[in-house]
């Protein structure tokens, strides 16, 4: 095995095309885990630690971009991620713990696209873009395109993704993730998303995706539409939950039952909003 | 890891048997299948890419037919190892149609699969799903074959 670590964009996406099996690695923490286990052989390993282009937080009026390369603990504490997009800034600072946020990165975890991670639904409610990049150019891709199947997204051959853009969402709007673990520092057994907009005592936007729940994460347009308009009280939180579990296809695992996990939407539910109406900030 | 799965097929019960008996007809069937081949009445041999993700691995397997009651019930046993790598997997297998009328058939398979090894430390639960969607291709693909082949035979034959 070769292990290369080009200093540009340019020189990574040149090693993808020349080589054969060449394998991209982002904080390692999956990934060398998996090889130590022997279940994924890679010929080149393409390091991104060097790439300064697909590090760091910036925002602009309309939008934040966070590189691939960020680390989780530089998302969970970054003063940038606030309103709507307190969800993602949550979702990072309960992923495992302090040494495994100081590794891992944002970019990593949603080319895994482990079913049990955190970020992908987050950023399903934040409603992000991932920018990815080849030889050929750059392109943007929906995140309610980006994650295909358990472990496969639409990231092509000789891609590397970038960057993820955040929009700033509607105004007033605040966004939260909880999630039920077995044990402090494990992976969700459910995790819920939401992004909500209060006008007074009663909900005026609502955005819920599901983590842990199926192959990808879950948004159901009907479910939100059931909390809009309403003062989210048990009733509309109810039948969105309901909405949300007919939707939902959990694994029946270690980490719980399928009946465990449907069961969880409901309450886990119940409380990202009652955290969001209360005027809580986003605070994990 | 036990699976049990049914379909129906748009087909009289002898033609289904006909065909999921047929390691010829159902090889292009699975998912994955890359090559069957057959040694005898009762035994053959396949070669079947699976991938998860990142991890992509090919199983050689053998598989022994050891019950036929025709046309409505067959057992297997599955025996097999990645090439070169450290995974073993067998399965005991079961298949039975019914004749639910005259042109519908229902095709019932449940299998106890076991995997040890590099892959036996993967996810069970995820492993479950992506054995119930290969399932569903190989039921969408097996109906497609056999409705498909039974609609040509008939045109043919009027
Ligand atoms: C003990 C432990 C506990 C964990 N708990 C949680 C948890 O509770 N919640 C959670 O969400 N996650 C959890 N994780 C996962 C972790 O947070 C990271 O998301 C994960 O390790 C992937 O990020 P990475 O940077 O380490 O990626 P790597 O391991 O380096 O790479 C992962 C995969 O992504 C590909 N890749 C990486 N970056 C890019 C890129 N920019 N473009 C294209 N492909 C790329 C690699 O080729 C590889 O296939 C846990 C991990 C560990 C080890």
């Amino acid at each position: 095995m070769r292990y290369l670590a080009p200093g540009s964009l340019k020189e990574a996406l040149d090693i993808l095309r020349r080589e054969d099996d060449a394998r991209c690695i982002a904080g390692g923490a999956t990934l060398v885990a998996m090889m130590n286990a022997d279940l994924v052989a890679v010929d080149v390993l393409v390091g991104l630690g060097r790439i300064a282009e697909l590090s760091g937080i910036t925002e602009t009026d309309d939008e934040v971009r966070i590189g691939a390369m960020t680390r989780h603990a530089e998302i969970a504490a970054s003063p940038v991620l606030t309103g709507a997009l307190g969800v993602v800034r949550s979702a990072a600072g309960q992923i495992a713990h302090p040494a495994v946020r100081n590794m891992g990165t944002i970019g990593g975890s949603i080319c895994h696209a482990d079913p049990a991670a955190d970020f992908p639904a987050a950023l399903l409610a934040a409603d992000a873009t991932i920018e990815a990049a080849s030889a050929e150019g750059t392109r943007q891709i929906p995140i309610g395109e980006f994650f295909e199947d358990y472990f496969e997204t639409a990231l092509r051959e000789g891609e590397i993704v970038t960057a993820i853009r955040l929009p700033r969402g509607p105004a007033g709007a605040r966004g939260h993730h909880v999630k039920f673990s077995r044990v402090d520092g494990d992976y969700a057994t459910v995790s819920v998303s939401a992004v909500l907009v209060m006008a007074g005592a009663t909900c005026s936007y609502a955005r819920i995706a599901l983590g842990s729940s199926g192959p990808v994460p879950i948004r159901v347009t009907a479910a939100e539409e059931a909390l809009v308009g309403s003062p989210l009280d048990q009733a509309a939180i109810a039948e969105a939950a309901r909405l949300l579990a007919e939707a939902a296809d959990p694994v029946d695992d270690v980490r719980g039952t399928t009946e465990y996990r449907l069961m969880l939407i409901p309450r886990l539910l119940a409380r990202a909003l009652n955290t969001l109406k209360d005027g809580e900030t986003a605070s994990v | 890891m036990k699976i049990e799965e049914s379909f129906t097929v748009q087909a009289p019960i002898d033609r289904v048997w006909e065909f999921i008996t047929d390691p010829e007809q159902v090889g292009p069937c699975l998912p994955g299948c890359e090559e069957i081949e057959v040694l005898g009445p009762t035994t053959y041999k396949a070669r079947i890419k699976v991938a998860l993700g990142p991890i992509k691995t090919t199983f050689k397997v053998d598989v022994e037919v050891t019950e036929e009651r025709p046309p409505e019930f067959a057992a297997s046993v599955t025996r097999g190892e990645e090439g070169g790598k450290a995974s073993r997997v067998s399965a005991d297998s079961t298949l039975a149609l019914k004749a639910l009328d005259e042109s519908q058939t229902e095709v019932t398979y449940a299998s106890d699969v076991s995997v040890v090894g590099r892959l036996g430390k993967f996810g069970l639960g995820i492993m479950k799903k992506k054995a119930k969607s290969m399932g569903e291709e190989f039921a969408a693909k097996f109906r497609v074959r056999v409705e498909g082949d039974g609609a040509r035979a008939a045109e043919a034959s009027a």
